[in-house]
Formats: C-alpha cells, structure tokens, sequence
C-alpha cells in the first residue's frame, strides 16, 4: 500500500514539469481567451461583461459562416492531399531501390524547412496570371483559358490548400518513413512469400503497423489545416472579395484590424472547439486499438 | 599578475561604459515602418545616437499589421514606448492611448519644441487636433501618383515627356501603348482588394464625392458619382482592356510590361533597381478636379505610465530631433517631408529621389491633391467592407450597381452596431 502511494507521488513528481508548462502556457491562455471573448474587451476605456453576445454575433453574422466554411473548404483540401501525399511518398521510399532515394526524400522533405511567408510568396508567383509558371505551362499544353487560380472565388481556397499540402507533406512523409523503417522486415517479406501485391503489403499490413503514428501526424495537419492564416494572407489578403477569409484571418483582423478583442477571443475559442472535436474523432477512429 | 592587470583595465572599461551610459537616458522608439521605410528610419536614429550626449535610442520596427494593437496593449500595460507613429486616419481610434502634446503631464510640449502649424504641411497637422487637443507632429504624407514607362511611351509614339493630364489624353495613351503590345494601364499598384478600393477612392474623389457623412452615421457613396467612378475602373479591365484582373501592376512595371501605373512614393526603389526608364507625373484629372489617394505618418507620445514631465520632454526633444533630420526620410525613404524646413532642404532638393520622384509628390500635397481614408474608429472594417466589393465588381463577379449596393448595406450596418 505505502509502496503504491509512493509510486503514485513519484508519477506525479515527473509529470508535475510538464503540467506547470502546460498549465501556464496551454490551458490558463484558453480559459484567459474564453473569458475575453465574455466581455466587450477594451483595456484603454474599461471591459464591459456581456455574457455570450459576441458569441450571439458571430453566429448571426454572415461574414463569420463565411470564414467558417472557408476554414472548412481548405481543412477538407489540406489536411487528406497532405497526409495521403506523404503516407504515398513514404512507401515509394520504403520500396525504391534507387540510389537517388536520399536526394528525393531531401527534396520532399526541404519545403518544410521553409518559413510560411517564403512559401507563400513562391507559389504566388506560381500562381501569377503574367510571370507565373503554372498558367505558363498549361498554356504550353493547349489550356490558354485556364483560370486566375488565385484570384477564382472557386478556386481560391483549393489553390492554397494545394500549396499548403507541398509544404507540409514532407514533415509528415518523414514521420511515416521512419514509422516504416522500424518496422520488422520479416513481415513484409512473408506477405510477399504468400502472394501479397504492394498494394495489399502497403495498406493491408504496413499502415495498420504505423497506425500510432499517422494519428500523431493527423493530429498535427488537423490543427494546421483549421488555423490556416499566414499562406492566405500573403497569398491573397482573404480575397477575392472574401473567398478565402479563413476564420484565423477574420480572427487575426477582429483583434488587430478593428480592436474588438472580445470578439476575436470568441473566434479563437470557436475555433479551438472545432480542433478539439476532431482531434478527438481522429484519435477515437485512428487511435491505438488495444488500450489495456 | 598580468591576468590581475588585464582584469582591472576590463573592470576600469566596463565602469567607464556604465558611467557613460549613464548620463544618457534610453528612450524607446517604435514603428509600423518595415522595408526601405525601416532602413531609412534606422539611419536617422543611429545619426542621432551618434550625435547625442543625453539619449540614447533604442528602435523597434516591424509588424505593421498588428502596430496598433500592440501599442494599445503596451500602454494599457504601462509599458508604452516614449515614441511611436501613428497613421493620420488611425487618429480616431488611437488618440485615448497617446499624449495630447500641448496639454502633457510637462505641458505645452509643442511650445518647448518650437513647433506651430505653419512649420509643417497643415492638413496633416490639422488631422491629429481633436477637440482642442494636438496629438501628433507629423512626418511626412505619402500618396499615389502616376508611374510611367519612358520607353514604352516612345515606342508608342508618344511623347515621354508629355503624360497624360486627363481622361482623353489618358484614354488616347492607353489605347496606343495597347496597340504597341504592352499593358496600358494599371490603376492599383499589386491589384489586392485594399489598392483597387484606393484607385476608385481617387475617381470618386475626384468626382466631389464624400464616402460617408459628415458624422459617420451612414455610407453616401451608392450614388451617380460613386457608380461612375467604379464602372471606370471596372471598364479599364472588363472593356477596354488595359490590363487583366488579378494581375500585379508592381511586377509588370518592373518587367516592362507596363505602360502606366498608378502607385506610391515608396515604388521610387522598386523601379530604380528594376532599372526602368520611367517617369513620375500627376494623377491625371479624369472627372472634376484633381484628387489622389493618400495618408501621413506622425511621431506621437504614447501614454506614459509616469507623469514624470522629464521623460516627456526627452521624448519631444526626440520627436523634434527625428523632424529636422526628416530630410533623410525623403531621401533614402522616399517619402515627401512634412517639416517645412526639411522639405526644402538642400541635401533633399539636390538628391536623386527628388528630382526623380518626390518633387511629384511634394507639388501634389501643395496644390491639395491628398485626400484621406475615412477617419473614424471603425475605419478598418468600413474599408474592408468596401474593398471587398470593390474587387468583386473589377473582377467581374459583381456588377458595379451590386457592389455598391453591398457595400453600403454592409458599412451601414457596421455603423448602425454598438
């Protein structure tokens, strides 16, 4: 018994670190942001506490359901090209044979070392109508007519999330390139001895085995894919009229733009239930199985 | 023993240092400024770091995107900057967080430093004073103006020493640097929603038209002269075609692809190492009277958490010191000086960026071309509800009728809240 307790005040000897940092640094700015978003927020001529209007406001607000489904559209794009770009990309290098394997993965993985504002602005210029190489290259192949990709209400949001996917895919293919290789080969090997394709080793076999973690890189790109705001400001300042206002960057021009802090805590709070609840779908459908 | 000596001689250093430093009082300066603006910021102040035995200044630039919230927070945080800079239109929403100059916890500063309104351009001075009370000294005004390709003129057959003045001349110059291969015009420098609004602003201006009235209780733009204004703009893509939505009048100007394009004292650098031929003229009157889009940068005090009146007048003594060398902010900043005195400053009058550029400006704030952006608390949001729509019609997604009908419906909303 006496042996228990002092296992358990050990236990929480260790984690007590963790959960001071956490505590100050996570879970006070939340609940800190839920009470700003309470209150018509004005440190210069005094907060006023006003209950759950500004909540009441944005969900009547038609430019909130804007951003919202915005945030959403570019979620639903980014979050499956990325995980699924790299989780393909993993294999190919589990299974090439090359010599240039090394030189590929460097390149995969070398947008990821960039700053959002560089990657921005590259595949602005990509995108440019005049100097940019895409529209370029599909006038090459006969597509004289191709669209202003960022400047499309349709194809706006998909255009960021294209890019966003190309630099974030490789962070991602890293992890489930060493998920793989720690992967006992002899399972692989018996697949093939009984007649599995690569298709059925890839994804009958090897992804159940790295399960764990694509739930951590799932996690990950979902809290990317809802807080979406550097790409879209460079890349389009939330235009064409608003068609790729995401919610961090009505948020962001709430707090900043218009000093209504009260209302912007409220967006970021919304937000963070948004994350919250799928983060914990992921971990409920992706999660590790065999809990004890 | 020799460790000993060289120890005591560090001791002896760094004590001098400290007391050296001492005497000068470190004084905070921040700004929105980034880019060129910032370098020529920086070498104004190391100019006076260099030159002053009682300051000592440390600068912060950078974010311009959220200046302003940061500045409220620092002065609600008792730890405001002694100096910092404030846009002429943000003056409504920023004044409760800054210092009334002449009537500060150490007085009428503008009388300790010897400023009066006739030192500087007036309307700019005249856009910090509130209910009596004078909030900023101002810097400089920065404004829109027209850029021109020399050589795409001549290739035209124009004349690259003739601009266009007005609507026909600019209609006839368009057509034929069109017919020559190239754009014609751009009216909004990047083409981002906020620079076409700007570009209509200028045509609606210079039809004698007023965005909002005179107490902001409702938008007065969805009119005859607001639609006109648009549908010229919108015309220039959808019809005429001198350019194509979307695209980006910088990069095209710096690629010489670009006839004519309506930007900012700051593009003198951009076009200098793009090395075009360029010229700088007038906006061209199109409608009424001449008219163009700009602002003004002023140095302020933030609220101070103490009143002690010494730090005031350090500050003001900074803000006069940073005034009379604005002369450099003309010449390596690129913007017209506020301050009389630096403005006709011969280092400025003689230097490049003048004679190239900024003596366009300087003669366009003195023959009251610049026109503010609303000036009013909720301006951002009002802006942005125009600008959204702005771009909607120049893309051709809205009509010209319907973005001014959704633009006023939404400022008139956002005046309407609480």
């Amino acid at each position: 018994m006496k042996q228990r307790a002092r296992d358990q005040w050990s236990g929480i000897l260790f984690a007590l670190p963790f959960v001071i940092v956490w505590s100050v640094f996570t879970l006070w700015p939340v609940i800190s942001g839920f009470i700003i978003s309470l209150h018509n927020w004005d440190p210069l001529r005094g907060s006023e506490y006003i209950g759950f209007e500004n909540y009441k406001y944005l969900f009547t607000s038609e430019r909130f359901w804007n951003a919202f489904f915005n945030t959403f559209e570019f979620a639903l794009i980014m979050i499956p090209l990325t995980l699924i770009f790299g989780l393909l990309f993993a294999f190919f290098l589990y299974f090439s044979k090359s010599k240039a394997k090394g030189f590929v993965e460097g390149a995969l993985f070398f947008p990821y070392l960039l700053n959002v504002s560089i990657i921005s602005l590259v595949w602005k210029w990509l995108f440019d109508p005049d100097f940019g190489l895409i529209n370029e290259s599909l006038k090459m192949i006969g597509i004289s007519n191709a669209p202003q990709f960022l400047n499309h209400p349709v194809w706006v949001i998909p255009a960021i999330a294209f890019a966003s996917a190309w630099w974030l895919m490789g962070y991602r293919m890293t992890i489930f390139r060493a998920a793989l290789e720690s992967q006992p080969v002899e399972i692989v090997e018996a697949a093939i001895i009984d007649g599995a394709n690569k298709w059925q080793i890839m994804f009958k076999i090897l992804f159940p085995l790295i399960r764990p973690q694509f739930l951590f890189a799932m996690v990950l790109t979902i809290i990317s894919g809802f807080n979406v705001l550097g790409q879209v400001m460079i890349m389009t300042e939330g235009g064409p009229g608003r068609s790729s206002e995401v919610l961090a960057l009505y948020l962001y021009r709430e707090a900043f733009s218009y000093f209504r802090m009260g209302r912007a805590a409220a967006i970021g709070f919304i937000l963070f239930v948004i994350i919250f609840i799928f983060t914990l779908i992921a971990m409920r459908y992706m999660g590790n199985e065999n809990k004890g | 023993m020799r460790f000993k000596k060289f120890l005591l001689f560090g001791l002896l250093i760094v004590g001098l240092t400290i007391a050296f430093a001492a005497e000068k009082t470190t004084l905070y300066y921040t700004t929105l400024f980034h880019s060129g603006d910032a370098q020529a910021m920086e070498k104004i102040v190391q100019r006076i770091n260099q030159e002053s035995e009682d300051m000592y200044v440390i600068l912060v630039q950078g974010a311009w995107e959220n200046y302003y919230a940061q500045l409220i927070n620092q002065v609600v945080a008792g730890n405001a900057p002694q100096v910092g800079i404030v846009h002429s239109n943000m003056f409504p929403s920023m004044k409760d967080a800054l210092t009334p100059l002449n009537a500060s916890p150490a007085g009428d500063l503008l009388a300790k430093a010897g400023f009066s309104r006739e030192d500087f351009y007036t309307d700019v001075w005249d856009s910090s004073t509130f209910d009596g009370q004078h909030y900023g000294i101002p810097l400089d005004t920065h404004m829109w103006a027209m850029w021109y390709n020399k050589d795409i003129f001549e290739e035209a057959g124009l004349d690259p020493d003739d601009p266009p003045t007005n609507a026909a001349e600019l209609e006839y110059a368009a057509q034929k640097i069109k017919e020559a291969g190239y754009y014609a015009v751009h009216f909004a420098e990047d083409g981002v929603a906020r620079k076409l609004m700007r570009a209509w602003y200028i045509f609606y201006w210079q039809l004698g038209g007023e965005l909002f009235d005179g107490n902001y209780t409702k938008a007065t733009f969805n009119n005859e002269k607001g639609l006109q204004a648009l549908e010229y703009l919108v015309n220039s893509v959808q019809e005429w075609n001198w350019n194509i939505p979307g695209s980006d009048g910088f990069k095209q100007f710096a690629a010489g692809e670009l006839g004519i394009l309506f930007a900012g004292n700051w593009y003198y650098y951009s076009a200098e190492n793009a090395q075009i031929n360029y010229g700088v003229a007038k906006i061209p009157t199109i409608f009424n009277s001449p008219a163009t889009w700009g602002n003004s940068h002023n140095l302020v005090i933030p609220k101070q958490a103490t009143s002690n009146p010494q730090i005031y007048e350090q500050s003001m003594e900074l803000i006069r010191r940073i005034t009379e060398l604005s002369y450099m902010w003309g010449m390596f900043g690129g913007h017209s000086p506020a301050y009389n005195e630096s403005r006709n400053s011969p280092e400025l009058l003689n230097s490049p960026v003048w004679r190239k550029s900024l003596n366009v400006f300087s003669l366009m704030a003195e023959e009251g071309y610049l026109h503010y952006p609303p000036n009013h608390p909720k301006a951002a949001e009002l802006e942005n509800a125009i600008q959204v729509h702005v771009q909607q019609a120049y893309n051709g997604t809205l009509t010209p009728e319907e973005a001014l009908a959704k633009a006023e419906e939404e400022c008139n909303r956002i005046l309407s809240e609480e």
